[in-house]
């Protein structure tokens, strides 16, 4: 289990800083995988989770994960949800987290022009090399190769849940059954974990969180969603190119 | 004025492997993005957008979208789908044609029991529209990229490796 992180910074700066600055965000993500990872054993969450360690002795960042998991999953009608699969997993607000940690850093080390894609879920700011907003496609849920839409953003972030690639994954809390009547959610807005949770949580809500994240709408979170059967629905705000 | 511009492409498994590390300098005139387009799909803009529909039973009338084509060969007029089946009743489709080009859509929910609660702000605020498949010059894909090996196969593993 691994995802892959795609980084490119579009600064006018030496060669040389930018690949420190890669070098940076680099170790800052693998730092948080070895520190929140659920697959090994002797990470801070695992020990957590088994209550070797106690909520006051945890890390700043791991209170933080797991204060966020719980907004969030009020926010959502519990349909995100840390302790779905019964053991704790925070790995859904993590990514996000991690990859909004990662962004802020460059941009206080002065890149003001780049994007992160860890596994589908983007952070940018500023513009394209070649000048304008990043333009960044949405994956087309039954045709890896094409995309159904196209968003511009100079600033924000892109997160993508969709049932195509692990096929029934997303579980739906309530039920504990696999989430079905979409097949892929993505939410689009200021902040990449907020997006990511409000991505899944949708998902894990079937054709009923159209309607949910139609009200995330006047949040400043737009949206696109493909249901199983094909239909595409998409929130007014979302920002499409043009 | 040279723009430098660096990517990298780290995975974060186990080993904490770094798979490419690369930097490039190029001229700002040089289209950079060229390149990904022409092989990520047989360059021609696709004729028609083949979306595809696991599900025979909705609505769609053979709704191309008009973009490549001034003349699409839609009529002018609103055309309704037949009705569709779905857990919370039957759902209609109509889309309106001006111009030979789709202008509008829009899904006629059943509104009797539960499924009141669930449609009217999706309608308000969801607007359902013609799924696209579309080869397009981006820079990034959003997508359900979960594994490394999803990533190798993914459209943003070309791009990655276009720019390399």
């Amino acid at each position: 289990m691994g995802t892959t992180v795609s980084i490119e910074l579009g600064d006018d700066r030496p060669e040389a800083e930018l690949r420190g600055l890669i070098a940076g965000v680099c170790d800052w993500l693998h730092e948080v995988d070895a520190r929140f990872s659920t697959y090994k054993a002797d990470s801070e969450v695992s020990r957590f989770g088994r209550r070797e360690l106690r909520l006051e002795d945890a890390s700043a960042d791991l209170r933080h994960v797991l204060e966020a998991c719980a907004d969030l999953w009020r926010d959502t009608d519990g349909y995100f949800d840390a302790y779905a699969s019964g053991a704790l997993d925070p790995s859904g607000y993590v990514k996000g987290w991690s990859v909004e940690v990662a962004a802020a850093r460059l941009l206080a080390a002065g890149s003001h022009d780049h994007y992160i894609n860890a596994g589908g879920d983007i952070r940018m700011r500023g513009n394209h090399p070649d000048g304008g907003p990043w333009r960044v496609g949405i994956r087309h849920p039954w045709e890896a190769d094409k995309v159904s839409w196209v968003l511009a953003l100079h600033d924000g972030a892109v997160a993508t849940s969709g049932t195509y690639e692990r096929g029934d994954h997303i579980v739906n809390p309530r039920t504990g059954r696999p989430a079905e009547g979409l097949r892929s959610v993505t939410v689009v807005g200021p902040d990449l974990s907020v997006a990511d949770a409000y991505a899944t949580a949708a998902l894990a809500m079937g054709e009923a969180g159209i309607a949910w994240l139609a009200k995330r709408s006047a949040d400043g979170y737009g949206s696109a969603v493909v249901t199983d059967d094909g239909r595409a629905f998409s929130s007014a705000n979302l920002p499409a190119a043009v | 004025m040279r723009r430098s511009t660096a990517a990298a492409v780290g995975t974060l498994t186990g080993a904490a492997l770094i798979i490419g590390v690369r930097l490039s300098v190029t001229p700002p005139e040089a289209p950079a993005v060229a390149a990904p387009v022409a092989d990520l799909a047989d360059s021609t803009p696709a004729p028609k957008p083949s979306s595809k529909k696991p599900v025979a039973g909705s609505k769609e009338k053979p709704a191309e979208k008009p973009a490549e084509k001034p003349k699409s060969g839609l009529k002018d007029g609103v055309f309704k789908g037949d009705a569709a089946a779905n857990p919370y009743g039957r759902i209609q489709v109509s889309i309106k044609i001006e111009g030979g080009e789709i202008i509008d859509a829009a899904a006629t929910y059943p509104t009797a029991n539960d499924s009141a609660t669930i449609n009217p702000p999706a309608i308000a605020t969801l607007k359902q529209s013609t799924l696209k498949a579309q080869n397009a010059d981006v820079a990034a894909v959003s997508g359900a990229t979960y594994t490394s090996e999803s990533y190798v196969k993914s459209l943003q593993a070309a791009l990655d490796a276009a720019k390399a």
